[in-house]
C-alpha cells in the first residue's frame, strides 16, 4: 500500500463518509449516550477502583462440584477459592477447581452460534443468530412432534448434574422423548448396577472421619475421586492426624499408594478374588461381625438363622484361599491373612473400591465381592464403615408431560446395548450407542443434541466414532451445545455457545462425606461472554417456537423457584439467601447410619395395595409398580412384576418388618443381597464369585494389558483447554516395568508403537517400578486433535496456520499427548453394561 | 482543524464498520461503489476483480465465512480483542477479558459513554475501539466549530493517549495476522488500509497538538 499522505487520507475519508452515510453502517454501534467531558464523565480511580466482590458459587469441573468463592474485579473473575462455609468441603478446592477461571478467558472459547458451511469435519463454519439456530433446530424438532415421533429426538450428555440436569429433563419430558443418553456406563455405571443388587441405591461414601482401618481397591482417591475433595482430606486427614492404617491394592503406584503405609500391587481384574479371599481368612478364623448378618441374603433361603447363613457365606468362599488368590493376583497369601485380620479385628474400617475394580467383564461381581468384604466385619451404613451416600434432595417445578404426545414419552431403544448384551443396564450402555444408532436395528434419532460431552473422544473405538458422526445418512443433525471446538463439535450442523458454569444459576446436591445433606448453589460469578447462553434458556427458546409450555421461564427462574419450595432452603431465605450465602445444611441434623435396622410402622403395612410377597418377605404397593390388579401383582410376585421396586414398603425378616435395604432400579428385596435372584435369573454368578477376564486368559506372552487411569489436574475431557492445567500435565507415557520393557529391548523414552485389531497410536514409555509387570499403562485426558491451541497444541484446526498470538508464545511444552481410545475397545461388562477400560489387550514395540 | 477531525471520523467509522461483523449487503454496495473503489485503487489495495464482479449476495455469503473463520471460530482464531494480543510476562493474562479489557471498558466510560446493551462482544473489541476514536474524533470536530479550542486540545490530547496506550499497541501485529490468514482480499485490504491510516494518525496527531498548543490552531 501507498503510505497515506494529507491528499490521499483525505480522499479515503471523503470516501468513507460517503459510505458511511449511504447506509452502509447497518450494524448495531458498540457504544451508546454522548461524551461528556463538560460533566466531568465518570471517575476511575485505579487505586480505588478495584473493589472485590465475593460472590458464592460451585464448581463443575469434575463432579464432585465444590463449593466455591469467586472474587470478581472490574467485572473480571481474578481469583477462585473453596467456600469455607462448606461442611463438604471445608473450604478446600483442587487445581482444576482454581483453573476455572480458564474455562471462562480461554482464547479459543466459541461465543456465538455458529452453522455449519462445509462439510463435517471441513472446519467451514458462520456465525449465525441465536434466532436463526433456533428456528433451525425448532424446524427440525417441529415434524418429529408432528409425526407423533418424539423419540427421534435424542439428548445426550456427560455431565449432567442437579438442576442442569433437571431443566434439560423437564424440557425433553414436555417434548415428549425418552431417547436421552448418558455418560456413566464410560464412568462408574457398574459399581452403580453393582450395588442397586445389593443395598438398593447406588453411591458409597466412606465415613474416613470415624474410620480406624481403610482399605483401598482400585482408586487413586487422593488425587481422582468422582467425590474427591471432601473424601481425600477426609482420608489424608485419618492416616496423617490418627494414624489410621491405609493399604492400596492397585496395578500402579499411585499418588494414594505412594502415601499409603503399603502399596500392594496386584494383577488386573483380580481385586476381587483378593477381597474374596480376605472374606476367606475372616470366615475361616471366626473374625467376622453377626451384627448385619440378619439383614443379608446369602442362600436361597430367606429365613436362614444367622448362623445358617455364616455357614452359607463360609461355603461359598471356601475355594477362594489365600493361596489361590496369591497366585492369580500376585498379593502374598501372608499378606492376605494379615491384612484380612487386621481389618476384621479394627473396631471400624471401609473398603474402598472404584474402576480400577470394575472396569472389567464381570467388573459388577468384583464390587460384590467388596461389599461382601464390608458386610461380614459389620462395616456398612455404620459410623466409621462404608455408607450410603447422602445427598440434597432439591424440590423443583416441572412441566406438563407429553405436550404433543397425549402425555406420553416415547423412547428409541438404543441406550441400553444390543439385545442380551447386557443383563441390568441401570445405568444405560452409553458406550454401545454410537454402534446402536449405526447398526439402526432399533432406529435412529433425526435430532441428536449433545452438551457437556465429546462422544468421539471420550468413548473407546474413536475412530469408529468419529465415521459414525461423520455420516449424514445416518445422523441426519447435529446439535453441539459447547464451549470449546472438540473432536465432536467439529461434526455438528450447528453449535450452540454454552456459558460456563461459572456464568449460570444451578442448585447443587453432590454427596456428603459426613453422612449430613448440604444443600449449595451456583450463580454467575460474571456475565455471560459474547452470546453464550445456559442450556435452559436454550430450552426456553425451542419450546416456545415449539408451543410448549415450561412451568418456568428462564434458568434463573428454576433455579429461583426451587429455592422457594425446598424445605429447610425455604425458610432459610430461599433464592436471596443462597445467593448471599451459597451453601444450606441443617445444623441439627444427624449423620444418617443403620437406617436399615428401622422398623416400619404396622399402619404402613395396612396402607391400600400394600401386599406381602411370600417368595421374598417384601411388602409392597402393587398401586405403584405395573401390575394391572392386585391379582396379577400377587400371581406374578414382587420379583417378577415390572418396576415392582417401586412399591417397596418393608423387609420381613424373623417376625418384624424393616426398612432394610430399600432398592432402587431393580426388583430385589430389602436384605442386602449377596445371593441375589436378579443375577441367577440372568445366568450370571448368584453369589460374589472370581471370573478371569477372558481376553486376558487369551493373551500371548508377546502381548500386554492396557490399562488407563486419570490424573489430578484433568477431566477426561473437559479441561485441556485450561492452560493452567495443560501447562502441569500435557504428555502421557505409557508406563512400562522395567522387566516388561527389557524383554522388548526398550528403555526410558524410547518412541513405542502401541497397537491391537481396532488401531494403533504412538508415544513414550515410561520405565518404572510404579507398574506390575505385564501391563502398559496410558492415562486418557490429553491426546486432542481440537480443544483449543492448550489441548492439541494447533494453533488452528485448519493445518498449516502459525499462531504467534502473545498468549500462545507463553506456551513452553510441545507435547501433546495420545488418546488411548483410538485402541480402547468399547466394550460393555455383560452385568452392567460398564465399560471395560481395564481389559484392552495390545502389542507395543520400539517404534 | 474541525476539517481533519471529521475525516479522521470517518475513516476511524468505516474500519470499525468493517471489523465490527461481517459485512452487510449494504456495506458491500457502498464499497463497490467507483467513489470507494477508485480511493482504494490509488492507494495500490483494490479489492480485486472478483469483489468488483461478484453479486453482492454471494460476497455476503463467503465474507461472512471469511469473518467467522478469522475472528470467531470456532477453534482458535485470530482474537480481535486487545487483551488476547498483549504481550505479557505474566501468562497468566493474555486471555480474554484481561486487564486491558478493563482498563478500556473504564477509558472509555470514563468519557461518559456506555457499552449499548446490545453489543455481546467484549470491550476491548477491536471495533469499540476504533468506534471510541470516531466518537472522539467528531466530538472534537464539533469543539472546533464551536469553537472550544481548549476543549479541542484536550481531546486531541485524549485521542494521543487512547491510540498509545491502546490502539497502536496491538493493531499493527493483529493487522499482520489478518494479512497473514486472509483467504479473500477483502480483509487483507482493509487490514492494510487500517495500519497505513493508524501510522498516519501516529505521525501526524502530535504535529496537531503541538500546532494547537503553538495558538496556530484554526476551527476552519
Amino acid at each position: 500500500m501507498k503510505s497515506l499522505d494529507r491528499r490521499n487520507f483525505m480522499k479515503l475519508s471523503a470516501a468513507s463518509g460517503v459510505v458511511l452515510a449511504s447506509g452502509g453502517v447497518d450494524s448495531q454501534p458498540a457504544l451508546a449516550g454522548s461524551i461528556t467531558f463538560a460533566k466531568g464523565g465518570r471517575d476511575f480511580s485505579p487505586l480505588t477502583g478495584k473493589e472485590r466482590t465475593a460472590i458464592p458459587t460451585a464448581c463443575w469441573q469434575c463432579v464432585t462440584r465444590d463449593s466455591l468463592i469467586g472474587f470478581v474485579e472490574n467485572g473480571r473473575l481474578v481469583k477462585i477459592e473453596g467456600h469455607p462455609d462448606s461442611i463438604r468441603t471445608n473450604g478446600v478446592i483442587c487445581a482444576k477447581g482454581q483453573a476455572g477461571i480458564n474455562q471462562v478467558y480461554f482464547p479459543d472459547r466459541i461465543l456465538y452460534p455458529l452453522r455449519r458451511v462445509g462439510k463435517r469435519g471441513e472446519h467451514k463454519w458462520k456465525r449465525i443468530t441465536w434466532d436463526e439456530a433456533l428456528d433451525e433446530i425448532a424446524e427440525r424438532l417441529k415434524p418429529l412432534l408432528d409425526a407423533g415421533t418424539p423419540e427421534k429426538l435424542m439428548y445426550h450428555y456427560g455431565r449432567n448434574k442437579a438442576s442442569q440436569a433437571a431443566v434439560t429433563y423437564d424440557f425433553l419430558r414436555a417434548f415428549g422423548t425418552g431417547t436421552i443418553g448418558n455418560h456413566t456406563s464410560i464412568c462408574e455405571g457398574g459399581k452403580w448396577t453393582s450395588q442397586e443388587l445389593m443395598w438398593g441405591g447406588h453411591y458409597d461414601n466412606w465415613d474416613f472421619d470415624k474410620t480406624d482401618f481403610v482399605l483401598i481397591f482400585g482408586s487413586n482417591m487422593n488425587a481422582t475421586h468422582t467425590n474427591h475433595i471432601p473424601v481425600s482430606q477426609r482420608l489424608i486427614e485419618a492416616h496423617v492426624g490418627r494414624k489410621v492404617p491405609v493399604y492400596v491394592f492397585d496395578v500402579r503406584l499411585t499418588d494414594t499408594a505412594g502415601h499409603a503405609d503399603e502399596w500392594i500391587p496386584i494383577n488386573v481384574g483380580k481385586d476381587g478374588l483378593v477381597a474374596l479371599s480376605m472374606v476367606n481368612v475372616i470366615m475361616e478364623e471366626g473374625l467376622y461381625k453377626k451384627d448385619l448378618f440378619k439383614f443379608m441374603k446369602v442362600s436361597a433361603d430367606r429365613k436362614a438363622s444367622v448362623d445358617d447363613k455364616i455357614a452359607a457365606v463360609k461355603a461359598q468362599v471356601a475355594k477362594f484361599t489365600p493361596e489361590l488368590a496369591e497366585q492369580e493376583s500376585m498379593v502374598p497369601a501372608d499378606k492376605i491373612r494379615d491384612l484380612a485380620r487386621q481389618f476384621a479385628q479394627a473396631k471400624t474400617g471401609v473398603v474402598v473400591s472404584y474402576r480400577g475394580t470394575i472396569a472389567h467383564q464381570h467388573g459388577s461381581d468384583q464390587e460384590r465381592a467388596m461389599m461382601l468384604l464390608a458386610a461380614v466385619t459389620g462395616n456398612v451404613n455404620s459410623p466409621g464403615g462404608r455408607c450410603q451416600g447422602v445427598g440434597a434432595s432439591w424440590k423443583a417445578p416441572s412441566s406438563k408431560v407429553g405436550q404433543k404426545s397425549g402425555g406420553k414419552i416415547r423412547s428409541l431403544d438404543i441406550n441400553d446395548g444390543f439385545p442380551g448384551q447386557v443383563a441390568y443396564p441401570t445405568h444405560h450402555v452409553s458406550n454401545q450407542v454410537l454402534k446402536m444408532i449405526k447398526d439402526g436395528r432399533n432406529g435412529r434419532p433425526d435430532v441428536y443434541i449433545w452438551s457437556c460431552y465429546n462422544p468421539v473422544y471420550v468413548n473407546g473405538e474413536m475412530n469408529e466414532n468419529r465415521e459414525i458422526m461423520k455420516d449424514e445418512s445416518i445422523m441426519p443433525f447435529l446439535v453441539s451445545v459447547n464451549i470449546v471446538y472438540d473432536e465432536s463439535s467439529s461434526l455438528a450442523d450447528i453449535i450452540i455457545p454454552d456459558v460456563t458454569y461459572l456464568e449460570r444459576w444451578d442448585w447443587e446436591d453432590m454427596v456428603a462425606p459426613n453422612q449430613i445433606a448440604e444443600y449449595y448453589f451456583r450463580q454467575p460469578v460474571v456475565k455471560p461472554l459474547g452470546e453464550s447462553r445456559d442450556i435452559g434458556d436454550m430450552w426456553i427458546g425451542l419450546a416456545k417456537r415449539l408451543g410448549i409450555e415450561l412451568a418456568w421461564t428462564s434458568k434463573e427462574d428454576f433455579v429461583r423457584q426451587s429455592c422457594e419450595m425446598t424445605p429447610g432452603v425455604k425458610e432459610a431465605g430461599g433464592f436471596e439467601y443462597m445467593k448471599q450465602k451459597g451453601v444450606w445444611h441443617d445444623e441439627n441434623a444427624e449423620p444418617d447410619y443403620y437406617g436399615f435396622k428401622t422398623k416400619i410402622p404396622t399402619e404402613a403395612l395396612a396402607a391400600d395395595g400394600v401386599i406381602f410377597d411370600e417368595a421374598t418377605g417384601v411388602y409392597w404397593n402393587w398401586q405403584k409398580s405395573k401390575a394391572k390388579s392386585e391379582a396379577e401383582a400377587k400371581e406374578v410376585g414382587y420379583q417378577n412384576t415390572p418396576k415392582s421396586y417401586k412399591g417397596y414398603v418393608g423387609q420381613e425378616i424373623d417376625g418384624a418388618v424393616y426398612r432394610g435395604f430399600k432398592p432402587d432400579k431393580v426388583n430385589k428385596s430389602g436384605f442386602l443381597e449377596f445371593y441375589s435372584e436378579l443375577m441367577k435369573a440372568k445366568g450370571m454368578p448368584v453369589f460374589p464369585t472370581y471370573t478371569p477376564v477372558p481376553e486376558h486368559e487369551a493373551m500371548s506372552p508377546d502381548e500386554l494389558n492396557l490399562t488407563t487411569y486419570k490424573v489430578g489436574v484433568h477431566t477426561h475431557s473437559r479441561t485441556s483447554h485450561c492452560k493452567w492445567l495443560s501447562e502441569i500435565y500435557h504428555d502421557n507415557p505409557g508406563w512400562m516395568n522395567p522387566k516388561t520393557a527389557a524383554d522388548r529391548g526398550l528403555k526410558d523414552g524410547d518412541k513405542i508403537r502401541v497397537y491391537n485389531e481396532v488401531g494403533e497410536i504412538t508415544t513414550h514409555v515410561h520405565v518404572t517400578e510404579g507398574i506390575i509387570p505385564g501391563v502398559i499403562a496410558i492415562s486418557y485426558h490429553v491426546g486432542r486433535e481440537h480443544s483449543g491451541r492448550y489441548g492439541s497444541g494447533n494453533p488452528s484446526p485448519v493445518p498449516g496456520v502459525v499462531d504467534d498470538d502473545p498468549d500462545f508464545k507463553n506456551k513452553w511444552w510441545d507435547k501433546h499427548g495420545v488418546h488411548p481410545n483410538t485402541i480402547i475397545l468399547s466394550t460393555p461388562d455383560q452385568i452392567s453394561g460398564q465399560q471395560r477400560w481395564m481389559d484392552s489387550v495390545v502389542r507395543v514395540e520400539k517404534a | 482543524m474541525a476539517e481533519m477531525a471529521a475525516a479522521r471520523s470517518n475513516v476511524y467509522g468505516l474500519l470499525a464498520t468493517v471489523f465490527r461483523a461481517e459485512p452487510s449487503a449494504a456495506l458491500l454496495a457502498g464499497l463497490k461503489a467507483p467513489e470507494f473503489a477508485d480511493v482504494l485503487g490509488s492507494l495500490d489495495l483494490s479489492l480485486g476483480e472478483d469483489f468488483r464482479d461478484a453479486p453482492c449476495e454471494k460476497l455476503v455469503d463467503d465474507l461472512a465465512i471469511e469473518f467467522t473463520r478469522l475472528f470467531i471460530g470456532p477453534g482458535p482464531h485470530i482474537s480481535p480483542h486487545e487483551s488476547a494480543n498483549i504481550e505479557h510476562g505474566n501468562a497468566m493474562e493474555a486471555t480474554l477479558w484481561g486487564p486491558e479489557t478493563v482498563t478500556v471498558k473504564t477509558f472509555i466510560e470514563g468519557t461518559g459513554l456506555e457499552y449499548d446493551d446490545s453489543f455481546t462482544d467484549m470491550p476491548d473489541h477491536i471495533s469499540a475501539e476504533l468506534e471510541f476514536m470516531q466518537r472522539l474524533a467528531a466530538k472534537e470536530a464539533e469543539t472546533w466549530a464551536e469553537p472550544n479550542e481548549q476543549l479541542a486540545t484536550n481531546i486531541q490530547a485524549i485521542e494521543r493517549r487512547f491510540l498509545d496506550e491502546h490502539l497502536a499497541r496491538w493493531v499493527f501485529p493483529f493487522c499482520e495476522k489478518v494479512i497473514e490468514r486472509s483467504e479473500l482480499p477483502f480483509y487483507r485490504k482493509f487490514a492494510e488500509v487500517t495500519k497505513g491510516f493508524l501510522r498516519y494518525e501516529g505521525e501526524t496527531l502530535q504535529a496537531r497538538i503541538a500546532e494547537a498548543g503553538n495558538g496556530k490552531a484554526n476551527p476552519d
